[in-house]
C-alpha cells in the first residue's frame, strides 16, 4: 500500500504530486493562451451597472416588452408606433404627403385649409400618389415597418 | 406581443371591475342592513371583497407595467393624468367639509351662543399635539422628496431608508391623532363643532392611512427592484398623494385648529 500522510490521502505520494503539478501546468498554460488571445478592443464599463453603481437599475438594464421597444426606437430617432406628430410635407407632386401604412391602403382625412370643419376622407392605395378630391394635395402611401 | 401599431395598452379581460362593483353593492346594502337589522355580515363580506379586488387589480397593474413592459410613455402619461384627476376629485371632497365648517363657524347661530368656538366647547390647544402633527407631516414631505431624489440618482440604500422614514412619520401622525381623539374633551355628538371637527379630521386621518399604505407598497416594490431611476411612476403617484394629504392637514390646522379655536 502506498505510504499515506497525516491526513491519509493519496496525494502525498510521489505519483500524486506529479499528477497535481502536471494539472496545474496545463491549467496555467490554458489560461495564459486565453489571456493572450482575448480581444481587448471594447472597453468594459467598470462598476456602472445595477448593484455596483448604486443599487437601482436603469431602464437600459431593466425595461422590457413594448416599453423597451419604444425606448430603443426613440434612441435611434425612429417612431414605429406613430407617437409623434406626422411629418409635414408641402403636398405638391414633388413633395407629396408621405403616409405610412402597415397594409397596402390607409384612410386619409384631408383638412384642406386650416380650421376647415369638413374633413375630406378617402382611401389611399399603394402605388402612384393620389390627390385630395377637394384641394388636390398629393398623398403617397409608404410601407411602415413594425418592430415585432 | 406587438401586433399592435400603437404604443397604448389594450388591457386583457379582467374580473376585478366586476368584483369591485359587487363589493360596492354589498358594502352599501350591508350598511343599510346593519342600520336596520343589526347584522354586519353583508357589509364585512363586501369589505373583504373590496380588499381582495384592490389587491389583485393593483397587483395586475404592477405585472403589466413592471414585468411585461406595457407602460410605454403615452401609457404612463395617461396614468399621470389619471392620478392628477383623482387627487383633484379628492380636493373637491375635502372642499365640501371645509365649506361646512366655514358655513357654521363664520356665522354661529344663537343655539351655539352666537360665538365660535360654541359655548361649552373646550378646544384643543393648537400649539400642543396639533403643532407636533404639523411638524411630523411637513418632515415626512421632506423625507419623501429625499426618497424620490435617491431613486432618480440610483441610490438604493438611501431610497429605502428615506421611504421607510416617511412611512414611520406617517404612522407617528396616525398614532398621535388617535391619542388626541381618545383624550379630546368633546365628541362627534357635540353639536356642529363636533361634527365638523371629527368628520373633516377623520376623513383626513383615513387618507393618511391610505397614503401610508400606498407608500408601504412602494417600499416593498423598491426593495424588490421594481423601480428604475427613470421609470417609477407608482412611487411618484404615492408621493403626490402624500403631499396632497400634507396640504389638506395644513388647511385643517389653520382653519379648524388655529382660527377655529
Amino acid at each position: 500500500a502506498p505510504p499515506s500522510g497525516q491526513r491519509g490521502n493519496s496525494f502525498l505520494t510521489l505519483e500524486g504530486r506529479e499528477v497535481k503539478v502536471k494539472m496545474a501546468a496545463r491549467l496555467l498554460i490554458r489560461s495564459a493562451v486565453r489571456a493572450a488571445t482575448t480581444c481587448r478592443a471594447a472597453p468594459v464599463p467598470a462598476l456602472t451597472r445595477g448593484m455596483a453603481a448604486g443599487g437601482i437599475p436603469t431602464d437600459e438594464e431593466q425595461a422590457t416588452g413594448m416599453e423597451r421597444i419604444v425606448m430603443k426606437a426613440m434612441k435611434e430617432g425612429a417612431d414605429p408606433y406613430s407617437m409623434m406628430k406626422p411629418k409635414e410635407y408641402a403636398g405638391s407632386k414633388a413633395d407629396p404627403h408621405l403616409v405610412p401604412s402597415i397594409t397596402n391602403k390607409r384612410i386619409v382625412g384631408c383638412v384642406c385649409e386650416e380650421d376647415n370643419t369638413a374633413v375630406v376622407w378617402f382611401w389611399l392605395h399603394d402605388g402612384e400618389a393620389q390627390r385630395c378630391p377637394s384641394c388636390g394635395s398629393h398623398y403617397k402611401l409608404v410601407a411602415h415597418e413594425l418592430p415585432h | 406581443m406587438a401586433h399592435q401599431a400603437h404604443a397604448y395598452h389594450m388591457v386583457d379581460p379582467s374580473p376585478w371591475p366586476l368584483t369591485g362593483a359587487i363589493a360596492a353593492l354589498l358594502m352599501t346594502s350591508g350598511l343599510a342592513v346593519w342600520f336596520h337589522f343589526h347584522s354586519t355580515t353583508l357589509m364585512i363580506l363586501g369589505t373583504i371583497l373590496l380588499l381582495l379586488t384592490m389587491f389583485q387589480w393593483w397587483r395586475d397593474v404592477v405585472r403589466e407595467g413592471t414585468f411585461q413592459g406595457h407602460h410605454t410613455p403615452p401609457v404612463q402619461k395617461g396614468l399621470r393624468y389619471g392620478m392628477i384627476l383623482f387627487i383633484t376629485s379628492e380636493v373637491f371632497f375635502f372642499l365640501g367639509f371645509f365649506w361646512a365648517f366655514y358655513h357654521s363657524s363664520l356665522a354661529p347661530t344663537p343655539e351655539l351662543g352666537g360665538c365660535w368656538p360654541p359655548t361649552g366647547i373646550t378646544t384643543l390647544d393648537p400649539f400642543e399635539v396639533p403643532l407636533l402633527n404639523t411638524a411630523v407631516l411637513l418632515a415626512s414631505g421632506v423625507t419623501v422628496t429625499w426618497a424620490h431624489h435617491s431613486i432618480m440618482e440610483g441610490e438604493r440604500k438611501q431610497a429605502i431608508q428615506s421611504l421607510a422614514l416617511t412611512i414611520a412619520l406617517g404612522f407617528y401622525f396616525t398614532f398621535l391623532q388617535a391619542m388626541e381623539y381618545y383624550e379630546a374633551p368633546f365628541t362627534i355628538a357635540d353639536g356642529v363643532y363636533g361634527s365638523t371637527f371629527f368628520v373633516a379630521t377623520g376623513f383626513h386621518g383615513l387618507h393618511v392611512i391610505i397614503g401610508s399604505m400606498f407608500l408601504a407598497v412602494c417600499l416593498l416594490r423598491q426593495i424588490h427592484f421594481h423601480f428604475t431611476s427613470e421609470h417609477h411612476f407608482g412611487f411618484e403617484a404615492a408621493a403626490w398623494y402624500w403631499h396632497f394629504v400634507d396640504v389638506v392637514w395644513l388647511f385643517l390646522y389653520i382653519s379648524i385648529y388655529w382660527w377655529g379655536s
